[in-house]
């Protein structure tokens, strides 16, 4: 039987970091897993994660999202963005050592379309308000594959030590 | 897996190698791995994985569950960590009901309390489904989280829940115990996968 599920990369930050790129993404499977637990050092209830493919900085990118957080729902949507959008993670007054989870999956990403991507991610903190539980739905507009991206926060200006990031390659065969 | 033909073989051009392992790929083994399967008894309503192996870098918790719990068409699934009864758990939580979506929490819990099962007021062979994330479960620098998606389906009516759970602690998970009011039927599966990273 054939590995579908295979570790590409992993990156644990051991000291704080702007950004993190996975880079020479190789073309040999289906589609893209990446799982985060991230914390950003804003001083904030909440970051929120971005991702940016082949170092392109173009209003290329949108997103829609569904969230709950402090007792209410919302749904919210940009487009014309720099970078896809991709879900919310403690900043630096959340609860201590406490991290966001998250895993964004990247469908067809040599496919030449453009790039559809679903993510799913939650922020906490021992409290009843200012977690986020949060569903998005990112577009990046681009025919190209697929082969470097960047987790980058949107306030930041940067994730913290402990970070740490997966990326895996799906198969279909 | 790759294969090699015969006809470049060393059975055919008799070349003699000293390992087993000329001509053949590499094995890499797969991330997602079965850690262990626990099935419903129809007289307990604890389902606990012990001895979790730290070989892995995260966990998933795949379930399948009803309760016979009488009078009530769901009912809570519970998770706690490493035995912990103490009053360290924070639960959110998005729910739709197919009208209207609305957001709660929880805080000094006893458990993580995120994604409720099916249970006896619910027609017969409908069951509760979720999936639930523990990343770093190993780390012993960062409290546990989790997130998790899930809900049932009653053919008509229904929820989903997508959720986060905190539990303030930085051990490593061994652990983890799932529970519900009354019993896991028979047909409860819930399944633990460890995730290599």
């Amino acid at each position: 039987m054939a590995t579908t599920y295979q570790l590409i990369s992993s990156q644990i930050l051991g000291s704080s970091s702007a950004s993190v790129t996975f880079s020479s993404i190789p073309a040999t499977y289906t589609d893209l897993l990446l799982k985060v637990s991230l914390r950003s050092d804003q001083a904030a209830y909440t970051e929120v994660f971005n991702l940016r493919f082949n170092g392109i900085t173009t209003t290329t990118y949108s997103y829609t999202a569904v969230a709950g957080s402090s007792g209410t729902t919302s749904s919210f949507a940009a487009s014309a963005e720099t970078y896809a959008r991709s879900g919310p993670t403690p900043g630096s007054v959340n609860t201590a050592n406490t991290f966001g989870n998250a895993e964004v999956y990247i469908p067809g990403y040599t496919v030449a379309q453009n790039k559809p991507i679903g993510a799913f991610g939650i922020s906490e903190t021992n409290s009843a308000n200012d977690a986020w539980v949060q569903s998005n739905a990112a577009l990046w507009r681009s025919t190209a594959a697929i082969t470097s991206i960047t987790i980058l926060p949107i306030g930041g200006p940067n994730w913290v030590t402990g970070s740490s990031f997966y990326l895996y390659g799906i198969k279909n065969s | 897996m790759a294969t090699t033909s015969l006809a470049r073989s060393s059975l055919k051009t008799l070349t003699k190698y000293d390992s087993f392992l000329v001509g053949n790929s590499a094995y890499v083994p797969p991330s997602f791995e079965s850690i262990a399967t626990i099935v419903g008894t129809g007289a307990s309503g604890t389902i606990t994985f012990n001895s979790i192996p730290s070989t892995y870098t995260h966990l998933q918790i795949r379930v399948l569950a009803r309760s016979t719990l009488a009078g009530n068409i769901s009912t809570n699934l519970s998770l706690r960590f490493n035995g912990d009864t103490g009053s360290n758990y924070v639960s959110h939580r998005l729910v739709g009901d197919g009208t209207s979506a609305t957001a709660n929490a929880s805080t000094a819990q006893s458990n993580i309390n995120v994604i409720p099962i099916s249970a006896a007021l619910t027609a017969a062979n409908i069951m509760g489904a979720a999936i639930y994330d523990i990343l770093d479960y190993t780390s012993t620098t960062k409290n546990k989280v989790i997130k998790a998606i899930g809900g049932d389906d009653q053919n008509g009516t229904g929820e989903l829940y997508i959720g986060s759970g905190l539990w303030l602690n930085t051990a490593a998970v061994t652990s983890l115990t799932l529970f519900t009011s009354s019993f896991f039927t028979t047909t409860t599966t819930i399944a633990l996968y460890g995730i290599r990273g």
